[in-house]
């Protein structure tokens, strides 16, 4: 236990006589939070449309009523004819465009639809699928006033109702996110790294030349990585809820305790990388390749993972972050409990068990 | 008994033969050369014997212990020091040493007193709180050295310690090496140095994988009918 003790001793040395390393360490976190944060925001406000009404009814003036005063457009410009219209793409900076055909109050009362045609700048994909979802639920929202009002009752009464997530807010997203990504960093990547260096330099020899045990040297590389990455999920967690206004919805204690099962998985991961690479560069990209990359690709954090091929859905299972990410915004967002994600957790600790278990038997070999 | 007695000790890394065969044996408190080209197997070999590395086949016994069943007992009387200097830049004199007496299992106090005691002896007191990225390389090998007989052990295997240091360093370094030896520790040295090898009590030639040349300088100079060791090599390799 001495041993440990002095090995854990050394380590805190090499982090803390490193200060430019230890800064960026402790700063990254915070930097990545406020970034996506203020920066990276899928919401949209006040986009530029053109509305082209060719009816000017009641109705229809109605409708473009609600699409301006839902706080997502702002109306700035009402063409006369659908080439002035690509005027307005290319002139104004529209958006979107919206046509009201003639007649729509009429065709509305009689036949009960209308048509609306809605055209889209579409050379950003993300805005253009966001503007259209709010066309949509303004459009809804119309068509559900137009039934109360009217005297036929409706045969096409949608209602939509959103949980969870009721403002639709993308931090609820990000933050799960950067907290797998800061684990993953610090805790594998950081102690991967270290652990490379001593291969490099050759003091990783004089200790494994020692009757000093193997799991101490590795355990004495993880647990500071550890404490410093656990400190990092709490400041960014302290930001999300004061700054960004995230609710954490289930026990704080199950947050926690999920965060720290997490973390053993990453530095299991970090051990596994580093007992098969040779140099820092080996652990770097391997990090990058086998880590970073699925935990931003394929953990659903950026990309939704359903509507990914099948191979890339089957793909992410082996891969950590995945279930984190799902347990995590179960417990912030749905509250969920220990007897909702135990699954989740249950598989986070077999991964890491496994990946102990692995490099223990690399570090192990005389042969 | 002997503090080293290799028999036959074989590694294959696939189909390449690293070390083929070597016997040979070290009497307790000697200083022994271990010479030879690059890639001739010094360093495979030192590896099997310190418990790195399982031989293919043959065995040895290093301070009465089976490398291959007592790898554990083998490294608490063991000191190692490799070629590239390999104590922590950013940890100070005192910090490394401690260190490493720790994981030896050096009580405390008694640790305290053996690494002052050592520093005295390399007159390098005055270093103890300093960055060991910040010292001279010489004294940093001298410092290795210390560091690798911190916990007495019964052999110390040098790979190669005094490459890059200048011959001023490298004498004092020889005084260290004789003055553990005096000490009964015994000694397994590597070196590029035709020079160092005469200070050995006897040195072996490897080539190949295997120990073509052994005994005392002296006899080896007889032998091969020269008046150095470095001749003796010259004269080796063109045979």
């Amino acid at each position: 236990m001495k041993e440990l003790r002095m090995i854990l001793k050394k380590e805190f040395i090499h982090i803390f006589r490193d200060t430019i390393t230890l800064a960026l360490v402790l700063a990254m976190p915070i930097a990545l939070v406020l970034l996506f944060g203020f920066t990276i925001s899928t919401d949209i406000r006040n986009a530029k449309i053109s509305v082209l009404d060719q009816s000017k009814d009641t109705q229809s003036k109605t409708l473009v009523n609600q699409l301006s005063a839902s706080g997502y457009f702002q109306v700035v410009s009402y063409p006369h004819n659908e080439l002035e219209i690509d005027d307005d793409f290319k002139n104004k900076g529209i958006k979107l465009a919206i046509i009201i055909p003639p007649n729509f109050e009429e065709n509305l009362s009689k036949e009960g639809n209308a048509t609306l045609q809605v055209i889209n700048d579409v050379s950003d994909l993300n805005v253009a699928s966001i503007l259209n979802n709010y066309v949509r639920a303004v459009v809804q929202r119309y068509t559900a006033d137009y039934n109360d009002n009217s005297s036929r009752g409706s045969a096409f009464d949608i209602t939509v109702k959103m949980l969870y997530n009721p403002e639709s807010n993308s931090v609820y997203m990000f933050v799960p996110g950067i907290i797998t990504l800061i684990m993953v960093l610090v805790t594998a990547l950081l102690s991967s790294i270290t652990l490379a260096r001593e291969k490099e330099t050759g003091t990783m020899r004089m200790l494994l030349i020692t009757p000093v045990k193997k799991i101490y040297i590795i355990v004495g590389k993880v647990i500071p990585y550890m404490i410093i990455s656990f400190i990092s999920t709490i400041a960014i967690l302290v930001i999300s809820v004061t700054v960004f206004k995230m609710p954490i919805n289930g026990s704080l204690l199950m947050l926690l305790f999920l965060c720290i099962i997490f973390m053993l998985t990453a530095a299991s991961f970090g051990m596994l990388i580093s007992s098969i690479s040779r140099t820092q560069v080996d652990a770097m990209m391997i990090t990058m390749m086998g880590l970073f990359l699925p935990t931003v690709l394929l953990s659903g954090f950026l990309f939704p993972l359903n509507s990914m091929p099948m191979v890339f859905q089957v793909l992410a299972n082996i891969f950590p972050a995945k279930w984190f990410i799902l347990a995590i915004k179960d417990v912030m967002i749905k509250g969920s409990g220990f007897f909702d994600i135990w699954l989740y957790l249950l598989i986070l600790f077999v991964m890491a068990v496994v990946f102990i278990i692995f490099s223990l038997s690399r570090l192990d070999k005389r042969n | 008994m002997f503090s080293i007695e290799a028999n036959q000790l074989t590694k294959q890394f696939g189909t390449f033969t690293a070390v083929d065969h070597i016997s040979f044996q070290v009497n307790e408190g000697e200083i022994f050369g271990f010479l030879g080209a690059n890639g001739a197997g010094k360093t495979t070999a030192i590896k099997m014997m310190s418990g790195l590395l399982l031989p293919t086949s043959g065995t040895a016994m290093i301070a009465g212990f089976d490398i291959r069943t007592q790898s554990k007992l083998i490294k608490r009387n063991i000191g190692y020091m490799s070629q590239k200097f390999s104590l922590y830049g950013d940890l100070t004199v005192f910090e490394n040493m401690q260190l490493f007496g720790t994981i030896y299992k050096i009580p405390r106090k008694e640790l305290k007193d053996r690494i002052m005691n050592s520093l005295r002896e390399l007159d390098m007191e005055k270093q103890a709180d300093t960055l060991v990225d910040s010292i001279p390389l010489g004294w940093k090998q001298k410092l290795a050295f210390a560091t690798a007989i911190l916990h007495r052990p019964k052999i110390v295997f040098l790979d190669e310690p005094t490459s890059g240091v200048d011959p001023i360093v490298r004498r004092e370094f020889w005084k260290l090496i004789y003055l553990a030896a005096s000490k009964g520790v015994t000694i397994l040295v590597t070196t590029h140095y035709m020079d160092e090898a005469e200070y050995c009590n006897r040195i072996s030639i490897m080539s190949e994988g295997q120990i073509k040349l052994i005994g005392t300088p002296d006899e080896l100079k007889k032998k091969m009918e020269v008046n150095t060791i470095n001749d003796v090599f010259v004269k080796f390799v063109k045979r």
